[in-house]
């Protein structure tokens, strides 16, 4: 059986990175005594995966584990044991049951969505008046970072949904393994159009991690 | 702006931010306000290397055990940092709590190496505390320190209020009592300077006049008061199993340099190596029980969740059950996926058995530490190990399956000669070729031999405390020839950069006057000096210069049988007659037994009980 379960990356620890992450994720398993199945070899480590790795810096509220187990345990007794076995700021909120079969995570993911906190309040006024007038727009052009260069994309067809309010954005973004519009790419795109030259930082928060269901809506990943 | 933005605006441009950001598993924020005493333990050096220190684990456990007493930790920021927290007007703070070191009640440094010592200086600096003692006020932390480097206190005399000096488990918490009971009763600083000075193994160096001769030599140190005593004795823990180890370590997010859960299995060694200040300032050596030790890995297992044991200890080989110790670790983590490592592997130790166990695990790189290339020098050094020791050995781990293998050696030890270096090569080449006598369907691929040399730093409380550091000229030199000498294949080698040694050895035994060079080069920029990057020799020279302090003085002199050398008001437990024999014997190429051979009478046999090989005779 696997277990997907969903877990808090608090803010204070939003600068560990996904590696540190999986590491801690892994320590926390051993911790909790619970029978989870290793892989073979030299250094075994322990089945588990993720469904989206979440950037340094950014914090995540319903961030995914997908964990397999080598007995069956309920997912009661799950989040108990996992409760207590990690810190504070990682503490897990739900888990689901499901067979071995049950498709991997990542190839299921559609789309994210973001609480994106305006730090210089100053800005978050034109910034959400930007919004309607970007939207309108036909194309949104982006630069999108890749290993070696920066690529000019359109972000238009990769937003789901954006809106604003106080010194907040909101904003459900497409997310897959083949593309995504990162955060930072749409800010920096709605400063443009706000004509904000000054930097503008922003607290990155991933609220939700979303597929598609059968009806072609945006659900939670994990209720798929 | 608030406290909050300030910090996560230096985090957010920071490098390594989690380095700052605490949080970590099995941590303990206590309620502030309602915590009687508030102690602040700082490391003078990064946060990958506090973290990885045992002492830090072991103490901040015991603190914030007690019902009283809190335990936050400080490290020393990176320079990006420092910046960062100039800009930002940010002090030093907690990584728990988020508190200015200035206002904890107590603040102590734990001193594992000299070129650390400008690292406590900024640290104060950032957080706030006036960096001399006799500059703090009512309202200042009583600065403590620990640590093998509290040996020999004098170079820091200006800025610690008090020293622990040695085991610190129990003087710890009768150090937070008297402190306490300042609080509690508003004492002035000095009554509570008075006070601690009272406690075994406690001195307070504010309350000692040292006077020097005419040629630079320790005159006197005298106590100035009746509450000190003329002679500190270090603090020992008689019996580990009853003393406090911690049953959880806090695990850090990002990977530190030890990485791993550490067993002390015992502390001390009875090997009496002549350049070894560990193995006099540990002694006597006390070992955990078994069923201790397999009780602590298994909670410490439970509550870490790391994948790695590794037995600590001066001399692991040299545990009085270590086969029956591994095998037992090793049926009761198989199932966990956790392994045992063994990092100060002695080669003498009969272990055979025990490595075919570890690797049926895991396999790591074998390191052996012969320390001279020659039967002549390490009979010099009384490192009692053989060529034929150390070739069996390796021929053990190509045979089973390794393929790796580290040689530590010192260059610069007393009366070296080439030859002595020539043997460093000779060593490796035996090495080499004992890989290749293994069969090749038999051997792991990829040999791959590292030889180290680093620069011998005479030591306070060894035979050799006596003795001249080469010149770093000398050094130099030597390692020309090393590198010419030692350009095998197979084989890689190391070397330390002698300016660091020199300067470590002038801090190793530094009197009082070595506070103005450290408190000048500090001023003039040096810190994280241990870091190839920050370290500023050419400052360091002219801060010496601008003292009229010689720093060949302290580094480069042959000191004489009568001289007054500025740590012996301390107790060790180990007499400086004793040391002196040992010197002797060394230049004499005479070898001494191991303790558990026979009493050498090194002194701790005056202290009733404290050594279990102690001959109340004496020698």
């Amino acid at each position: 059986m696997r277990m997907l379960a969903v877990f808090e990356k608090g803010e204070r620890i939003r600068h560990i990175g996904h590696l540190d992450i999986q590491r801690s994720v892994q320590r926390g398993l051993r911790r909790s005594g619970l029978p989870v199945a290793y892989s073979n070899g030299f250094n075994p480590h322990i089945l588990v995966t993720f469904a989206s790795a979440l950037s340094t810096g950014a914090c995540g509220k319903r961030e995914i584990m997908d964990v397999t187990m080598a007995e069956d345990v309920s997912e009661a007794v799950f989040l108990e044991k996992m409760n207590k076995a990690m810190p504070p700021e990682m503490q897990l909120s739900e888990a689901r049951a499901v067979d071995r079969k049950h498709s991997s995570l990542p190839p299921l993911l559609r789309a994210a969505r973001y609480d994106l906190t305006i730090r210089e309040e100053q800005y978050a006024g034109k910034l959400i008046e930007a919004i309607p007038k970007m939207m309108a727009r036909e194309t949104i052009p982006a630069m999108r970072k890749t290993k070696t260069a920066l690529k000019e994309c359109d972000i238009k067809p990769l937003i789901y949904d954006l809106k604003g309010e106080g010194n907040h954005l909101y904003a459900t973004l497409v997310l897959t393994e083949r593309e995504a519009c990162k955060p930072g790419m749409l800010t920096e795109a709605l400063c443009r159009e706000a004509g904000i030259t000054d930097e503008v930082r922003v607290l990155i928060c991933r609220e939700a991690l979303l597929g598609e269901n059968e009806q072609g809506m945006l659900v939670p990943l994990e209720i798929l | 702006m608030n406290l909050n933005d300030k910090i996560e605006r230096a985090l957010e441009k920071v490098q390594k931010a989690p380095r700052y950001t605490g949080g970590e598993m099995n941590t303990t924020v206590k309620d502030w306000d309602s915590c009687p005493l508030r102690f602040g333990f700082c490391f003078p050096d990064t946060y990958e290397v506090g973290m990885s220190h045992l002492g830090l684990k072991i103490l901040y456990g015991l603190i914030n055990r007690e019902s009283w007493s809190l335990c936050e930790r400080f490290f020393m920021p990176w320079t990006d940092m420092m910046a960062l927290m100039e800009e930002e007007e940010l002090p030093l703070l907690s990584m728990e709590s988020r508190h200015p070191l200035n206002a904890f009640d107590v603040i102590g440094f734990t001193l594992q190496y000299e070129m650390s010592y400008s690292n406590i200086l900024a640290m104060m600096k950032m957080g706030g505390v006036p960096l001399e003692a006799r500059e703090r006020g009512e309202r200042d932390p009583i600065v403590v320190a620990g640590g093998p480097c509290a040996f020999n206190p004098e170079p820091l005399a200006d800025f610690i209020d008090a020293f622990m000096i040695g085991d610190g488990e129990d003087v710890m918490t009768e150090l937070n009592r008297v402190i306490l009971e300042r609080k509690e009763k508003g004492l002035s600083r000095e009554e509570c300077l008075k006070n601690l000075a009272k406690l075994e193994g406690v001195y307070v160096p504010s309350l000692y006049r040292v006077t020097y001769h005419e040629n630079g030599t320790v005159a006197a140190v005298e106590p100035t008061c009746p509450e000190a005593p003329a002679s500190i004795r270090k603090r020992v823990v008689t019996d580990l199993n009853s003393t406090y180890y911690p049953e959880e370590f806090p695990v850090p997010y990002t990977e530190v340099i030890f990485d791993r859960i550490m067993l002390e299995i015992m502390r001390g060694c009875t090997r009496g190596c002549r350049f070894c200040q560990a193995g006099i300032l540990y002694r006597p050596v006390r070992e955990r029980s078994l069923e201790k030790l397999v009780d602590l890995a298994e909670k410490l297992q439970a509550s870490t969740g790391y994948e790695e044991i590794s037995l600590s200890s001066l001399s692991s080989g040299d545990y009085s059950c270590l086969p029956e110790l591994i095998r037992e670790l090793m049926k009761r983590m198989k199932e966990k996926r956790v392994s045992i490592s063994l990092p100060s592997l002695r080669i003498d130790s009969v272990l055979k058995e025990s490595l075919e166990e570890t690797q049926q695990v895991r396999k790591t790189s074998l390191t052996f530490a012969p320390e001279a290339g020659t039967q002549r020098m390490r009979d010099v050094i009384n490192k009692g190990v053989t060529e034929e020791d150390l070739l069996e050995k390796v021929r053990d781990a190509f045979e089973g399956g390794w393929s790796s293998v580290k040689l530590y050696f010192m260059s610069g030890l007393p009366t070296e000669t080439t030859e002595d270096l020539d043997g460093i090569a000779d060593l490796a080449r035996k090495v080499v070729a004992e890989y290749f006598n293994v069969p090749k369907a038999q051997r792991a691929r990829g040999l791959r031999v590292t030889v180290s040399t680093s620069v011998f730093v005479p030591k306070p409380f060894t035979p050799f405390q006596w003795a001249a550091q080469d010149t770093i000229e000398t050094v130099l030199a030597k390692q020309e020839h090393l590198k010419q000498v030692l350009n095998i294949k197979g084989v890689t080698f190391h070397w330390h950069e002698p300016y660091v040694s020199f300067l470590e050895a002038c801090f190793a035994r530094g009197d009082r006057r070595m506070g103005a060079v450290l408190k000048k080069a500090y001023e003039k920029g040096c810190i994280l000096d241990g870091w190839n990057e920050t370290f500023r020799f050419d400052r360091w020279m002219e801060a010496f210069r601008e003292c009229g302090l010689d720093p060949a003085f302290y580094a480069n002199r042959e000191r004489t049988k009568d001289e007054l050398l500025p740590w012996d008001h301390i107790d060790s437990g180990v007499t400086k007659a004793f040391l002196w024999r040992e010197k002797e014997k060394s230049e004499r190429t005479e070898t001494t037994k191991d303790c558990r051979k026979g009493c050498n009478g090194c002194g701790l046999q005056r202290w009733k009980g404290v050594c279990a090989y102690a001959n109340a005779g004496g020698v």
